[in-house]
């Protein structure tokens, strides 16, 4: 430790800062940092406690309260202003911590979310958003409680809509805010209720009667969110670790000729600078495309790569250091749309150098079963349009964000990821020491869906550092950053022919897809195939093939986003069926109900289906919507549509052939009676934790206060392949429920060998272990007792293991799941004929998920994936100018904030699939798909156009009303 | 070496007009500091010196001199409602503030610095990395405006959604700097140069803005942006009819500064519209294209007029 610290003002813009330390009664001078940027003393009273510190000039107030006095309660998300998530009270009113000079509150008072709870418990709000399922990720959960506060604190009876307009610059891209508005509309009127004298219910949050499966519940981690005690990966304060900056490249595509980095390493505190060929080795996520090195060596293949990291004792002095850098390229043809990749490239050089051909086309997949020229001679009426998708970026609050250190136990890596497993496998390959010397920890993730599900850059590129400079090294992307970073959603076109007969029967459907992955594979192969192979489903076709092409630009690269690979072709699949509809003059509803597939089927390509719910979905949402009174029959520019989906619940192959399970769980417990799950499912906000522990409680018949999850640690969890492809709840599930029955029989026999009891007899129910005439009957601890006697804590493992699936042929493995899930859309717009704005007025939506295991976090699953669809639909876009995204913020990247939200109807229906854990299979994907066509459809429906562009730009509206009328005149 | 960088807070004008000119040339003033720390943190402009005049009491008030509203410069776009003279007499301001950002950015961000906004397009609010990649336009001294493909003026669109609904009212504004005291018309501020596109003295302090209570204004505000909160503008038009049947079309968002036209209620009134989309410097530098906000701002324009005249 530091003794004290000796401030020499030397000259106006410079302190030097002399740490003197003792030793054997000398003091011995230690070192010397220069400060460049002036400080002030200040004092805040934050939570009630005093701190005086030191305060950069220019410093915003998050930085102090995160960094300074520690409390990481309060987020940051975008750095302007723009997501809510830095909301602190000062002096009793809201203000945005992450655009305000904190020398500006010097003597304030000020409250953060740790500051809101009180030693008698949660503030009642806090409780509401727990109870009511609001917080998912819980990374906006703080800034969304602190600005409710503020807002009740000065209209404590307000409306719903007021509520919306009050939350609408608080960004959430887990809930589709439907439970955080119910939340605080809960809270008004209980305090309503209040006031007249009626006490509030109380709800126990671990009160479980009887079963813990079916029943809705909040996460078990809701209260530490609520309070802003959950740490993320940037709230880790690792002691002396040193901070990450990276120079990226500025061409598209370009030679590297000279990386200059002299006077960069010259400025005081740059500790180490790395560049491209110190990391050689190749990654990627699919073995298959390991076509990434952490950092360009030779060549640069986006604007955004990363050319430099700079390692420094502040994020100031390594950002500074960057700008010192020089890099000589030399710049070569670049290639930025999927024509300028289809084609022959003639003498410039590709994008990547392997491939047959002399273009850049990464993948070619194509699948073809029945015949559809025939398919399409038997049609009676064919449909075919062209489409045309821009890419999506995941959009999640929390910024990609990770620590890494070396020890004894060679490489640690705190990092916001949703593969834990993937990237151990990573990190061992570009490390290059073996998979026993790496350690990923997850911490509290703030979202991914999909987005943190390849090894990055960063997290291989500071792990190097760290073992360079034998320091802990740390980074957090800015949002910039994170845009650049993207693998989001493909931008893709499309041509898509669908026919039928007159009955309404599809005879035959054939796609032609091409996809921009940018500059590099991630999970790209797999987004090929499922382009076209989940088209076969959920409607019964004879006569269906694919062909899509994905190729290579100089842009940043693409890969998986939630309901991977499958919603745009669905968006065209579903608005064609819609067309056929109106061409034979059929209700859209019937028309569908004619062709799904049935339960216990097989489809063309031979996928398995098991539990079927489209019937139930699409009967609920028609019934809901008043479907029959209303379709086709509200005034012109009023309407309704339905589209329907399916996704896989789990890709029955892992992305590494092994023979290992897809799922382990390990359960032990010990003399306490407390059950530890570990497992390496990875909780990204989608509440995998609580699933993992609802599913031990039911088996063992146990409180869920008997549990406890310890997950996605490499070292100390089972192999878990991530959270990828809505395989957790059915494969993790299934592990933890084969591992909690090897629990219960090792407990029940060693019950029935003391008290000759058949262990099949034995009930485990309500904390008790007993049989039915009551000659056992233990409580949980005695139980517990019986079974350590003698041998100590009890460990058992389960497993969960895909069935073999599948035809026998070239891409059949594509798209098989041991499970599918369905589900229905109806949306409800009103299109304005003069501006061609459209908004939406309500969303149902119905999703078979088999079992909801915890209906609360089912709707929570299904009303993010309805909101994150209608984002894309309505007026998300990646733009690109030359190649640079233009929108890499979120004010210009237009996530639906909660005035642009509809009402959102939320259904779920159950059809106990016969493999799923208490029959349940995935729900926080497949609900995606179905509710961009449905708006399309019910804008077709409103003023009878086609919307065949994504996003439904206001302006292309009126385009197409505009033509159709000139037709019409 | 990195520059010195300060913070000031001063808590009178003239001691902020002072700061002001002790650091000419390399300081910024900071009211809310909405727009300005952001544009700060991208480094679109690269001072040292801060001066904060939040803290500035003189600046805050709302009163009624004879015939005149004064509202200083301070007031918060969100606290301008608790005013009933405001709600009284001037229902459109109120719409207008309301329809800027967040309510938590509203609760921060004046009025005063929503009139002296910066000027915003796609190729200038951009981190400094960024904008090199791109080659630097005009407006962060490169040679061409990137946006229109090389043309050598910048079009950077004025985005504030007060100004338009203050100016459609006649606003004047007070600004205070080392000479002294001088009041003109809000209007004339905005040079139309994308690139400066106010000539206010940069040591200057806006005051007040005044709007006069002699006259009764009727005015229609319309706001286009691609979500019902958050974004900037992508057109603003407020139309105001005056007690003396003077007509004000006033468009933002779709030049570099407020286009406005004015003429009478018993003018040609397609004739306005026709001007205003003439003087309409629209470039494709929004969500929206050039075309869409053009067809818009005719419609917003003649429907406003339309209701005005109901």
């Amino acid at each position: 430790m530091c003794d004290y610290h000796l401030y020499v003002l030397i000259m106006t813009p410079i302190i030097v800062v002399c740490d003197f330390y003792h030793s054997k009664d000398r003091l011995i001078f230690f070192s010397c940092t220069i400060f460049f940027v002036l400080m002030k003393q200040a004092t805040f009273y934050v939570n009630g406690k005093k701190h005086s510190i030191m305060v950069g000039n220019h410093e915003m107030l998050s930085d102090v309260i995160r960094n300074k006095i520690g409390l990481t309660g309060t987020k940051e998300g975008c750095s302007q202003g723009s997501c809510g998530a830095c909301t602190v009270f000062v002096n009793n009113e809201a203000v945005l911590s992450c655009i305000t000079p904190a020398l500006r509150y010097d003597g304030a008072t000020i409250t953060t979310i740790e500051g809101i709870a009180n030693a008698e418990g949660l503030h009642r709000l806090q409780e509401k958003f727990v109870e009511k399922g609001a917080i998912q990720c819980g990374f906006c959960t703080p800034g969304m409680l602190m600005t409710a506060l503020d807002f009740l604190n000065h209209n404590p009876n307000p409306t719903i809509d007021e509520i919306k307009m009050a939350l609408s610059g608080n960004l959430c891209r887990c809930t589709g805010y439907k439970k955080i508005i119910e939340a605080v509309a809960e809270y008004v009127k209980e305090k309503q209720f209040n006031s007249y004298g009626i006490p509030a219910t109380i709800i126990q949050l671990h009160e479980v009667k009887q079963r813990s499966v079916g029943i809705g519940r909040p996460y078990i981690e809701a209260t530490k969110k609520a309070q802003g005690l959950a740490d993320y990966a940037d709230d880790y304060q690792i002691k002396d670790a040193l901070h990450v900056k990276f120079l990226r490249s500025i061409y598209p595509h370009a030679k590297i000729d000279k990386i200059e980095t002299e006077d960069a390493l010259g400025l005081f505190g740059v500790r180490y600078i790395a560049t491209g060929s110190e990391i050689p080795v190749t990654f990627g996520v699919l073995p298959i495309s390991q076509d990434e090195t952490a950092m360009a060596i030779d060549k640069t293949r986006y604007i955004g790569e990363i050319v430099a990291a700079v390692a420094a004792d502040t994020e100031e002095i390594a950002e500074e250091a960057c700008k010192l850098i020089k890099v000589k390229y030399s710049r070569i043809k670049e290639y930025l749309t999927i024509d300028d990749s289809i084609n022959d490239i003639g003498a410039n050089e590709k994008i990547h150098e392997y491939g047959k051909f002399n273009n850049n086309i990464h993948k070619k997949a194509e699948l073809r079963f029945g015949n559809q020229d025939e398919g399409l001679k038997e049609a009676e009426v064919v449909s075919k349009m062209s489409f045309g998708f821009e890419g999506i970026n995941h959009g999640f609050t929390e910024p990609h964000a990770a620590t890494a250190f070396w020890d004894e136990n060679g490489l640690t890596i705190i990092t916001a990821t949703q593969v834990t497993h993937y990237l151990q496998r990573a990190l061992a390959k570009t490390m290059q020491v073996p998979l026993s010397r790496v350690r990923v920890i997850k911490p509290y993730v703030g979202g991914g869906f999909g987005g943190k599900g390849d090894p990055f850059p960063h997290e291989i590129i500071i792990a190097h550092i760290a073992r360079k400079v034998r320091k802990p090294v740390r980074v957090c992307l800015t949002r910039e950053e994170v845009f650049i970073t993207n693998h989001g959603r493909h931008p893709s076109r499309m041509t898509i022919s669908l026919g039928a007969d007159k009955k309404g029967f599809l005879k035959v459907l054939d796609a032609d897809i091409a996809i921009d992955g940018g500059a590099y594979g991630s999970f790209g192969v797999v987004t090929s195939y499922y382009n076209g192979v989940l088209l076969q489903a959920p409607y019964k076709l004879d006569n269906f093939g694919f062909k899509t092409i994905r190729v290579y630009t100089n842009k940043p690269q693409c890969g998986a986003m939630r309901g991977h690979g499958a919603v745009n072709s669905r968006f065209a699949v579903e608005s064609l069926i819609d067309d056929i509809a109106a061409k034979i003059n059929m209700d859209p509803i019937e028309l569908r109900m004619k062709n799904f597939l049935d339960s216990n089927t097989l489809t063309v390509g031979h996928y398995r289906i098991t539990s079927n719910g489209s019937r139930e979905s699409i009967q609920k949402v028609a019934e809901q919507s008043d479907w029959i009174n209303k379709h086709g029959q509200l005034e012109y520019g009023h309407g309704l549509g339905v589209g329907c989906g399916f996704f896989i619940s789990g890709s029955a192959l892992p992305i590494i052939w092994n023979e290992l399970p897809q799922s382990t769980v390990h359960l032990k417990v010990d003399f306490d009676g407390r059950v530890l799950v570990t497992s390496g499912a990875n909780d990204i906000g989608q509440g995998s934790d609580t699933m993992l522990a609802i599913i031990v409680a039911e088996v063992l018949g146990i409180n869920m206060d008997k549990i406890f999850v310890l997950a996605a640690d490499t070292l100390l969890t089972p192999v878990d392949l991530g959270s990828y492809s809505s395989r957790v709840t059915f494969m993790a599930g299934n592990a933890a429920k084969n591992a909690s029955e090897n629990l219960k029989t090792e407990i029940a026999n060693a019950i029935s060998l003391k008290t000759s009891i058949p262990a099949d007899e034995l009930i485990f129910s309500d904390d008790r272990i007993y049989s039915n005439d009551k000659s056992v009957d233990l409580a949980w601890l005695e139980a517990i007792d019986i079974v350590t006697a003698n041998r100590g804590a009890v460990s058992v493992s389960g497993k969960y293991i895909s069935p073999k699936l599948g035809g026998d042929f070239k891409g059949a493995g594509a798209g098989l799941s041991p499970s599918y899930s369905f589900g229905a859309c109806v949306a409800e717009v009103k299109v304005d004929i003069k501006t061609g704005h459209v908004k939406i007025v309500n969303v149902w939506g119905a999703h078979d998920c088999g079992k909801a295991l915890n209906p609360l976090a089912v709707e929570g699953q299904l009303e993010g994936s309805w909101h994150m669809g209608m984002g894309q639909a309505m007026s998300e876009e990646m733009k690109y100018y030359n190649g640079l995204l233009v929108n890499n913020n979120f004010l210009d990247y237009k996530i639906p904030t909660s005035l642009d939200t509809p009402n959102i109807h939320s259904n779920i229906i159950e059809t106990i699939d016969p493999e799923g854990p208490f029959g349940a299979k995935e729900c926080g994907e497949g609900a995606l798909h179905p509710v961009l066509p449905a708006i399309a459809n019910a804008i077709y429906d409103a003023v009878g156009i086609r919307i065949t562009k994504l996003p439904i730009k206001s302006e292309d509206v009126l385009e197409l009303i505009k033509q159709k009328e000139a037709i019409k005149h | 070496m990195i520059a010195e960088k300060k913070y000031l807070k001063p808590s009178t004008i003239a001691e902020a007009i002072k700061f002001a000119n002790d650091f000419i040339d390399d300081f910024c003033f900071v009211a809310g500091g909405t727009d300005v720390l952001v544009n700060k943190f991208q480094g679109n402009k690269d001072i040292s010196c801060l001066i904060d005049i939040s803290n500035i009491p003189e600046l805050k008030k709302v009163s009624v001199l004879k015939d005149k509203l004064n509202i200083g410069a301070l007031t918060t776009l969100e606290s301008l409602k608790q005013h009933d003279i405001i709600e009284e007499r001037f229902p459109a301001l109120l719409i207008a503030a309301q329809e800027v950002a967040s309510p938590m950015l509203r609760k921060t961000a004046t009025i005063g610095g929503n009139v002296l906004c910066e000027n915003r397009c796609s190729f200038y609010n951009q981190s400094e990395w960024w904008r090199e990649a791109i080659g630097y336009c005009l407006k962060c001294e490169g040679d061409i405006c990137i946006a229109t493909g090389g043309k050598k003026a910048c079009f950077s669109k004025f985005v504030s959604d007060t100004a338009p609904v203050l100016i459609s009212l006649g606003a004047k504004i007070e600004l205070m700097d080392i000479n002294g005291c001088k009041t003109v018309d809000l209007e004339s501020i905005y040079t139309g140069d994308g690139i400066k596109p106010r000539n206010v003295p940069e040591t200057a302090i806006l005051k007040n803005i005044i709007l006069p209570l002699d006259i009764h204004f009727k005015v229609i505000f319309k706001k286009l942006r691609p979500r019902q909160a958050v974004d900037f503008t992508s057109l603003t038009t407020a139309v105001s009819l005056s007690s003396n049947g003077n007509l004000r079309l006033v468009v933002g968002g779709c030049d570099p500064k407020p286009v406005v036209i004015d003429g009478s209620i018993d003018g040609n009134l397609e004739e306005y519209i026709k001007k205003a989309l003439a003087k309409s410097r629209v470039v494709d530098n929004d969500y929206y294209s050039r075309k869409y906000r053009r067809d818009m701002m005719k419609l917003f324009l003649e429907e406003s007029v339309n209701e005005l005249l109901k």
